[in-house]
């Protein structure tokens, strides 16, 4: 029969692959484990259903924002602006070096790979949170210790998109630079840097919103900025003004998105 | 020979003018010069910063309260269990919102309220939705926090998702169509083979994510490690609280490790991808050439 019809010759179907199912099957496994009442968090679908209705009690006192709490948002508004300037700038500047330290591309050696991979791999590992609640506890409360913990948080998100990007560089202009007889630095100034600068850039913007969006976290610990105005408000059942400072912060940081799109289709 | 150096020099372009640069650079100088001038901060209080650090790190680490690993470990996985459950929530209702959300799929008006939702939602911070709308609904506790935590990751997910499918091959979608297949089973053959990759690594990616916000829901009532340190501060415990803080950095370390493995196996350079994706809110370039 096969040898009747030689021309179709089909090739082998490729083995089916067990990573698929067994990954499906893990995480089925660990929803479960998760959702238990007995392993887990408890979390019943029936009894949120149930209660559904209560989330809208508050929800429309926040959709219904306080105007006239306007003028008291004004200074801890720019407060937190200021904060998130004063640590992306501090904070980028230190990733600039981490980051080409962090990476295979450029760092000067495997020791100092390795070590300042660790370092960055633990300074990311803290939420921003923690680092608020740390240095309110060494500080007192206000915005230095707003500021620090931010840096922190920086420095490790800086670092890491920096060192990914340097890790995808054209090569090219580094064997040039190698072959011209140039040090190390030398290489990094004139055959990474500039490849790299646009999107250094970009992420320094990046950082500077999450830097907004992080600070209703940091000022809950007291570490200054509208997210004391915030949580003093959710303290007092205040929703009105509440969802007046969610309004502000949602416009901020539209306006900066908008204003680093145009910059980075500038740049890039 | 001077005549050709003579010309060439007269056909050489001039150089670009940097005027617009010199002014950004300027203007973002003067920005940052502004912040650090006006800010009401005690800078007094920097010069014995290292000192309170250092005396803050001794009572914490040296040694932390090694005991203390009982009730440390348990939220630590409570936390774990809380972002994965709100990371499962934020997949399961981000997919048909990210098909909806798609312009090659769903028509121009529904994607554009879809993409207006999507940025409302990221609007309100996991601790405030949890506050504001999921403790009333869920009572004090980690389910509450998983609510919350999956309701804002609809919305860089599901925009995440539309981007993903808005950059498919259009070949298999046709084809599935040529066979007079119904919508759905379009979106199913055509369309998700081609983007699930994909949005399997952003899960993957967020659930990173949203371990660090599980650590802090925990200071507004979601239970979790982020109580116990949030407890443990504001009592001065400083030993107890050294040691939660190290089972935070060795637990996320390891499920960073993990999910970024697996992340990998999915798709290649995923790291790089969800990267992308997270800053400039589309997947790579790369893509485009495929």
């Amino acid at each position: 029969m096969t040898a009747a019809t030689p021309a179709v010759q089909r090739p082998p179907r490729p083995k089916r692959s067990l990573a698929v199912p067994a990954g499906l099957l893990g995480a089925i496994l660990i929803t479960l484990w998760a959702a238990s009442e007995q392993f887990g968090i408890g979390f019943d679908i029936a009894a949120i259903l149930e209660d559904l209705s209560k989330g809208s009690l508050i929800l429309t006192e926040v959709l219904q924002p306080n105007f006239a709490f306007f003028p008291r948002t004004i200074e801890p508004m720019i407060e937190t602006i200021q904060m998130a300037i004063i640590a992306a700038t501090i904070g980028c500047a230190i990733a600039l070096p981490a980051g080409f330290l962090a990476s295979r591309v450029t760092a000067p050696g495997r020791i100092s790979l390795a070590v300042t991979r660790s370092i960055l791999n633990v300074i990311r590992a803290l939420p921003d949170l923690l680092y608020a609640m740390v240095f309110v506890t060494a500080l007192s409360i206000g915005p230095l210790a707003g500021i620090l913990a931010l840096i922190f948080f920086n420095i490790g998100v800086g670092a890491k998109l920096l060192s990914e990007t340097v890790d995808a560089v054209d090569r090219g202009p580094i064997e040039a630079a190698d072959a011209a007889g140039s040090t190390h630095v030398q290489m990094v100034r004139t055959g990474v840097f500039p490849q790299v600068l646009p999107n250094y850039v970009a992420f320094s913007l990046y950082v500077f919103e999450l830097n907004i969006r992080a600070s209703t976290v940091i000022g809950i610990v007291g570490a200054g900025g509208i997210g004391n105005t915030l949580n003093a408000q959710m303290g007092f059942f205040n929703f009105n003004n509440v969802g007046l400072i969610i309004l502000e912060l949602f416009i901020l940081v539209f306006v900066i998105e908008l204003i680093s799109i145009q910059l980075r289709r500038r740049l890039t | 020979m001077t005549a050709t150096t003579a010309a060439q020099v007269a056909a050489r372009p001039t150089p670009p003018s940097h005027v617009k640069r010199d002014i950004a650079i300027l203007a973002t100088l003067a920005i940052i010069a502004w912040a650090f001038l006006t800010i009401d901060v005690r800078l007094d209080r920097l010069i014995d910063l290292p000192e309170r650090l250092w005396s803050l790190f001794q009572r914490m680490f040296l040694p932390p309260d090694w005991s203390y690993i009982e009730v440390a470990l348990p939220a630590m996985v409570a936390s774990i269990q809380m972002a994965w459950i709100g990371t499962l929530i934020g997949a399961v209702l981000s997919l048909p919102l990210g098909f909806f959300g798609a312009k090659n799929i769903s028509s121009g008006p529904v994607s554009n309220a879809v993409r207006v939702f999507l940025n409302a939602i990221r609007a309100f911070p996991e601790v405030v939705l949890a506050v504001v709308v999921f403790v009333p609904i869920a009572g004090l506790g980690p389910v509450a926090g998983a609510l919350a935590i999956g309701i804002h990751s609809i919305g860089t997910l599901g925009k995440l998702t539309a981007e993903a499918i808005e950059s498919i091959d259009s070949g298999p979608v046709e084809a599935a169509r040529a066979t007079g297949a119904p919508t759905l089973a379009v979106q199913r053959w055509g369309v998700l083979p081609q983007v699930l990759p994909e949005i399997v690594a952003f899960w993957l990616y967020r659930f990173e994510i949203n371990l660090r916000a599980a650590a802090v829901l925990g200071i507004v009532g979601a239970g979790g490690i982020g109580a116990v340190l949030s407890n443990t501060l504001s009592y001065r415990r400083f030993d107890k609280a050294g040691l939660a803080i190290i089972v935070v950095v060795i637990a996320t370390i390891l499920i960073d490790q993990i999910s970024g493995y697996v992340r990998r196996r999915i798709i290649e350079g995923s790291d790089r991808k969800a990267i992308q994706a997270e800053v400039f809110g589309e997947p790579g370039p790369d893509r485009a050439g495929r």
